[in-house]
């Protein structure tokens, strides 16, 4: 059947897709759902390179037994729409990246404990679906999916959020419900004394001491190019590897607030750190939520809607 | 209180008929919850005669409005896509009328939260609906969620509100904050409506 352009083998009891399907040059939609896929074998080797290959853009998978996303469906360049919802998932491969085309991904009902920053190479990925899973956190890379429009992340274990979630602008709709998402203010106090490493490097950012490759060991060159912004818009300070780990309310609207987890440079940073200022607790808190707060209007209009 | 001599029992052949009798109820000055909702039930879903209806959007549920009902009441056609759901809400001092034509829905029930409300709110109970079954609910009764918890199949529904409504209350089930939405009609009697403006949601 050269021209076949939809197949639909839902619920047929299969155990594995034949390689007759190799062939198939105008196949855009596969739908497989509610059969016995997911051994080795379940999927023809060679798809990849075959005309199935690049002809594919649906594919549907959901409801099989499948325990990781096979590899061979990694060759599939041309994939825009890839459903693997009720199956055996224990994690995502970091070659999910090789995905170009994908747009929409269903990844629902699964056992996946992480999510690997590789899938936010996905550079048209508009629909991530990661309900019903044991996900712990959400990597912070996961804000570089510009395209990302609906994220559905309910029934999951997460207690807070990737401050980096308020850069998805053109995010319409967020699913958080039945995650034990922290509500009252926590504070993580473990901190790890900044090294003298980390000290020297703080001091050459903040003060703009002047520096050329040729004054340093390629090693400090590099390791100074990673400076980390504090996000406390009072500090202007950097970190490298110290840092405190402090989950803050974005308030919306002052009806719903967000645990999301900030890095700052110090314990003492919440209040601000320049002599500019002085303010009270409370006030710090709103001061160093400005920042957040402006991102945050842009997702203002993500209240229950 | 006194019974009814005789109770009427519908029974729906058609979604065309559905209508036709249900315009025929409203008519009425008052109105059986339980004769609208058996005769819901009644009708057996078949798919060719709502199909036109069923228009589903990638990102989440959609709301299609089939009939108007004189103003008496909002029958409507939702398409749940697979995890879809919708948020904690309540029904605007309407009565709601909800019957699955295909798939399944969960609908979950909830207390309203304490006017001084800042705790989760409480689960009253929870079940699933099969195809053909109608479910019922007013604000006396509570706020519930729906969502198809399918990961492999969509859910369609057909729900009747009288007197219709345009706006209602969502839920934060974590802290018992409400706000009030604005709800919009994906489509009109089988009419895509356009123009209309995308709202940012948060589901909690």
């Amino acid at each position: 059947f050269p021209a076949l352009e939809v197949l639909d083998v839902s619920g047929t009891g299969l155990a594995e897709l034949g390689a007759e399907l190799l062939a198939l040059p105008r196949l855009h939609t596969l739908l497989a759902k509610n059969n016995r896929l997911g051994g080795p074998g379940s999927l023809p080797k060679g798809l990849g390179e075959a005309p199935l290959g690049r002809s594919l853009r649906v594919l549907n998978l959901s409801g099989n037994r499948f325990a990781e996303l096979p590899p061979a469906l990694l060759g599939l360049r041309g994939l825009q729409s890839l459903s693997l919802g009720g199956n055996r998932l224990h994690g995502i491969p970091a070659d999910i990246q090789e995905l170009r085309s994908l747009e929409f991904l269903y990844l629902g009902g699964n056992f996946i404990t992480s999510i690997p920053p590789e899938l936010a190479n996905l550079p048209s990925l508009s629909y991530l679906v990661l309900c019903d899973n044991k996900i712990q956190s959400i990597p912070p890379q996961l804000a570089q999916l510009h395209s990302l429009r609906s994220l559905s992340l309910h029934n999951n274990l997460l207690t807070y959020l990737p401050r980096e979630i308020l850069n998805l602008v053109h995010l319409e709709e967020l699913s958080l419900r039945g995650n034990p998402l922290v509500v009252r203010f926590v504070r993580d106090l473990t901190y790890n004394p900044p090294s003298l490493q980390e000290l020297a490097g703080r001091t050459i950012k903040t003060r703009n001491v002047p520096y050329a490759p040729s004054d340093l060991p390629e090693n400090l060159v590099r390791y100074l190019s990673l400076a980390s912004n504090c996000p406390n818009p009072k500090c202007g300070g950097v970190y490298f590897d110290s840092c405190v780990r402090q989950i803050k309310f974005v308030d919306f609207c002052g009806k719903y607030r967000l645990p999301l987890m900030h890095y700052l440079c110090s314990p003492e940073c919440s209040s601000p750190c320049s002599s500019a200022s002085q303010s009270s607790t409370s006030q710090s808190e709103s001061d160093s939520e400005d920042e957040a707060s402006v991102a945050a209007r842009r997702m203002q209009k993500v209240l229950l809607g | 209180m006194e019974q009814p001599v005789q109770t009427e029992t519908w029974k729906a052949q058609s979604l065309e008929e559905l209508i036709r009798i249900l315009h025929r109820l409203f008519a009425e000055d008052k109105v059986s919850v339980e004769e609208v909702q058996a005769l819901m039930e009644s009708y057996e879903s078949n798919p060719d005669e709502w199909l036109r209806y069923a228009k589903f959007d990638q990102y989440r549920y959609t709301r299609n409005l089939v009939d108007s009902g004189n103003g008496k009441f909002n029958l409507m056609i939702l398409c749940w896509g697979e995890g879809h759901g919708s948020s904690i809400h309540d029904h605007t001092d309407s009565h709601c009328f909800m019957k699955i034509l295909q798939g399944n829905l969960k609908e979950t029930l909830f207390e309203w939260p304490e006017k001084k409300g800042n705790g989760e709110m409480t689960k009253k109970s929870e079940r699933v609906l099969r195809e053909n079954q109608c479910a019922y609910i007013n604000d006396s009764i509570g706020l519930h969620r729906v969502e198809n918890i399918s990961h492999t199949e969509s859910a369609v529904s057909l729900h009747l509100y009288s007197p219709p409504f345009d706006s209602c209350n969502t839920f934060d089930q974590r802290t018992g904050h409400k706000h009030k939405v604005k709800m919009t009609f994906y489509s009109q009697f089988g009419e895509r409506t356009l123009c209309v403006s995308t709202r940012r949601r948060t589901h909690c």
